[in-house]
């Protein structure tokens, strides 16, 4: 019963999304305010039946209904309630509804904080996001609908869920993902109904912005947790591994990277607005193009994903209709902008455009890697593969001259400026990094690789850059705390942002130069040793879960003889479908993590063990983490919460 | 005018790459990955995971028809086959393995050790069941991409003069087996 309603909830919403189609945009294109202020109401309804359905989902989940096909594929009476819910997105049925439910939810968001935005405009943002909700509603419905039922035959037990996913980097890496891709969809709508309405002035950069900001926020938050649980779970100790189900997520988030900047151009600047325009409909259709990738089975990847040409098509289908109807409106209305803005060579408006073609050349690398071996082998030169070297490579080479930008464009203002007061900044902090991270690296490690110096200094050359610049920008006011209040959140967002770089960019250097692993075979009572660290192995312990039996070996950590911690390193056979998993022990720490993995055991009972030492590795995250604090803050900023002044509601300011 | 066909390229790009990704929608995936279908095998010369002084060169392997297993004990799904290309070695069957070390790329200046490795593997195979004659290490992954391998498990089936007949993509078991090489075994063998 439950999830037949659940499915019926999902067919109303279906069909007030339809209306929150048609009626907004009719309304803007006929000028009839009555239709146009349906819209607000049919997204409310819309987001709440499909929550209804969704809450469905979770109920026949948590009770273990398995004559529904998605719950017996992906769940199990024995797995912990935290995971049944989980469970609802492991899987691509489940996986689409929680898309369509937070695409509902952004389209929600946007009805109620749009009030301020002239009726004209709101109608048409309104009317695509809810454009986009009937293609993915129609495609949960008719192609992956979690509701299938399995009656009459149906298993007494579930399928378990993947134990891969039995994580809690698991249960937030999806939902953080999806909040990205699909908020990318708000950036998106705001720029078709500025094409639409043929305004795309200063308004609509400043309408776009914190909710691009917000987007790419949780696109950032989402990648760095699914990296970090590729590290944690996996027992592999890697964390990016360029396959193409990660190159999807990294493609939307460089390109919206490059429209965060782009976008803060506009609005203060009123220039680059036909290329920011294209910015906000490349990152949408990236993150479109990313879901086609992954659910299409189109590349093969790594990651397991179910391939289904008619799901392929539906998505293609979709995509041309979406990027190609978007590409079509945009080449016939963006030719009449012309930019407002004048500004000198060396100005913060070309330091950005700079950082525009970084960002956008980055993209192409990671698309042409991704999609090369398709084109060729349709082009009938054989099958190629594009591997990590490819990558790593491509990405080393770009880093230098991006670092180099990173450093120097928040020290330019706008229009114009005096290349000497630049230089002498610039010079200081630069001499001040290259001294620090030569210290730093020759007296840690014995060996310096050119590559890593070089990463380090421009990691340490960008906090340092902006903490001079925040020095300076204070010490022109009259006091410290004056100095510092003035600096608006955006700015900080902006220092938060590039200083969580710098982090990630230290991280990735240290860690893939100086991390160092050895497999042992261990007794209890045996010591390996590892960098500064002895590991003592204190034998096995057998552990049970709900779900899981295995194998705990305990192993404690000792430096110069002194506890440091004990770590469990967990082998674990999941019950159900017999798959045996590794959970590695890590002691994490600022400046490294220890790493371990239980292997196999020998017939004398002796034990093998996996050792990692992982300098740095948590800088990374962090350096997301940070990445993803500044682009939250840019929220409370009170300029993007004063409501505009005089409010064009009335039937004559719609008509003009 | 000129500022209008400018506009026009992203669409226009785009275009040209939806026939593509159209294109390779229908194209089987399994195939996608089987350019190396009625070619012979590459020359190469690997030296063995646990003689390395013995190297194996594909002039070796003819005269039997084969499997080439491309493994990794980084790989979950690579040791959940091991069980069923046992049974399959049982019946017959002669399995090659291509060790595929992950972790490892000189030109990042990762670290490897062998003797390592081949712990780590004789665990492995000793647990879960050892299907390999032998097993080659592919080390700079010169044979690996050749192959056009993009992952681990692939495996590829060889006949008897050195020619590819199929290229499977993921793990080998029963229906797999039952329905993709034991027909071409078959057919092989009459």
């Amino acid at each position: 019963m439950i999830p037949e309603l659940g499915f019926l909830s999902l067919t109303i919403a279906m069909a007030l999304c339809i209306l929150l189609c048609i009626y907004p945009l009719w309304g803007a294109h006929t000028g009839n305010l009555r239709l146009m202020r349906a819209a607000p109401a049919l997204a409310m309804g819309q987001f709440v039946f499909v929550l209804l359905s969704y809450l469905a989902l979770v109920y026949t989940s948590l009770h273990d209904d398995f004559t529904v096909a998605y719950v017996a594929n992906n769940s199990s009476s024995v797995l912990p309630w935290y995971y049944k819910i989980t469970s609802t997105w492991g899987n691509h049925e489940g996986a689409m509804l929680v898309w369509v439910l937070i695409q509902a939810f952004w389209t929600v968001l946007v009805a109620m904080l749009s009030k301020s935005l002239p009726w004209l405009l709101r109608a048409r943002v309104l009317g695509v996001l809810g454009f986009l909700g009937v293609g993915f509603m129609s495609y949960t419905l008719l192609l992956s609908s979690p509701f299938e039922s399995l009656l009459p035959y149906f298993p007494v037990e579930g399928r378990d869920l993947n134990p891969l996913l039995q994580d809690p980097g698991m249960i937030i890496h999806p939902p953080l993902l999806y909040m990205g891709y699909v908020g990318l969809s708000v950036s998106f709508s705001f720029a078709i109904a500025a094409l639409l309405t043929g305004k795309l002035d200063n308004t609509w950069a400043k309408w776009s912005r914190p909710w691009t900001m917000a987007a790419w926020a949780f696109l950032t938050l989402g990648i760095t947790i699914g990296s970090w649980w590729a590290y944690a779970e996996l027992g592999w100790g890697g964390w990016w591994f360029w396959d193409p189900v990660e190159n999807a997520s990294l493609m939307p988030w460089l390109v919206a990277t490059a429209l965060i900047h782009s976008l803060s151009a506009t609005e203060k600047r009123g220039v680059f607005k036909s290329w920011t325009v294209l910015l906000a409909i490349a990152a949408f259709s990236l993150s479109l193009l990313g879901t086609f990738i992954v659910r299409s089975g189109i590349i093969v990847s790594v990651h397991a994903f179910a391939t289904d040409p008619a799901r392929g098509s539906f998505i293609l289908a979709f995509l041309l209709v979406v990027v190609g109807g978007s590409l079509l409106l945009y080449a016939l209305r963006v030719a009449e902008v012309k930019s407002e803005g004048r500004y000198q060579l060396f100005s913060r408006e070309v330091a950005l455009w700079l950082n525009n073609i970084f960002l956008v050349v980055a993209t192409l690398i990671v698309l042409l890697g991704t999609l090369l071996p398709l084109v060729h082998k349709e082009l009938g030169l054989g099958s190629i593969s594009i591997g990590t070297p490819f990558f790593n490579q491509m990405f080393s080479i770009l880093l230098v001259p991006f670092a180099c930008l990173l450093a120097l464009g928040p020290m330019l203002r706008w229009k114009q400026n005096k290349i000497k007061l630049v230089f002498n900044k610039y010079a200081l902090s630069w001499l001040i990094s290259v001294i620090v991270s030569s210290a730093w690296l020759f007296s840690s490690y014995e060996e310096v690789k050119v590559m890593t110096l070089v990463a380090v200094m421009f990691a340490v050359w960008i906090a340092v850059t902006s903490i001079i610049d925040i020095g300076q920008k204070v010490s022109e006011s009259s006091s410290i705390s004056r100095g510092l209040k003035k600096l608006g959140l955006s700015y900080w967002a902006m220092i938060l942002g590039h200083i969580g770089f710098a982090f990630v960019i230290a991280g990735v250097a240290l860690t893939s130069a100086y991390s160092v692993d050895r497999s042992v075979k261990m007794n209890p009572g045996d010591i390996a040793s590892l960098n500064e660290y002895d590991y003592r192995f204190d034998g096995v312990k057998s552990i049970e879960g709900k779900n899981f039996t295995g194998h705990a070996g305990i192993v404690t950590v000792l430096k110069e003889n002194q506890f440091v911690v004990e770590l469990y390193a967990e082998k674990r056979l999941y019950t159900i479908g017999k798959q045996f998993m590794t959970e590695a022990a890590i002691d994490d720490g600022f400046t490294r993590d220890l790493y371990l993995a239980l292997g196999e055991q020998f017939d004398n009972g002796a034990w093998s063990l996996r050792i990692y030492h992982k300098p740095f590795v948590r800088w990374m995250w962090l350096g997301g983490i940070i990445i993803a604090l500044g682009g939250f803050l840019i929220l409370f900023d009170k300029r993007y919460r004063r409501r505009q002044a005089p409010q064009t509601t009335g039937n004559k300011g719609v008509m003009a | 005018m000129n500022r209008k066909l400018l506009f026009l390229t992203p669409l226009a790009i785009f275009l040209l790459l939806s026939i593509f990704l159209f294109k390779g929608l229908f194209s089987d995936p399994r195939v996608l990955q089987s350019g190396r279908i009625g070619q012979t095998m590459p020359e190469f010369a690997l030296p063995d995971l646990m003689q390395p002084d013995k190297q194996w060169r594909n002039t070796d392997l003819l005269g039997d028809v084969y499997l080439l297993n491309v493994w990794g004990t980084w790989c979950p799904t690579c040791v959940a086959e091991l069980g069923y290309l046992t049974e399959l070695r049982k019946q017959g069957i002669k399995i090659v393995g291509l060790y595929f070390e992950q972790g490892y790329d000189a030109d990042f200046g990762d670290q490897f050790s062998l003797p390592d490795l081949q712990i780590e593997v004789s665990e492995m195979l000793a647990r879960a069941g050892n299907p390999y004659a032998f097993n080659m290490l592919d080390l700079n992954r010169t044979v690996l991409l050749d192959l056009g391998v993009s992952g681990a498990p692939e495996t590829f089936l060889v006949d008897s003069k050195g020619t590819i007949l199929l290229h499977h993509t993921g793990d080998i078991n029963s229906r797999v087996w039952r329905a993709k090489f034991a027909p071409v075994i078959a057919e092989l063998s009459p």
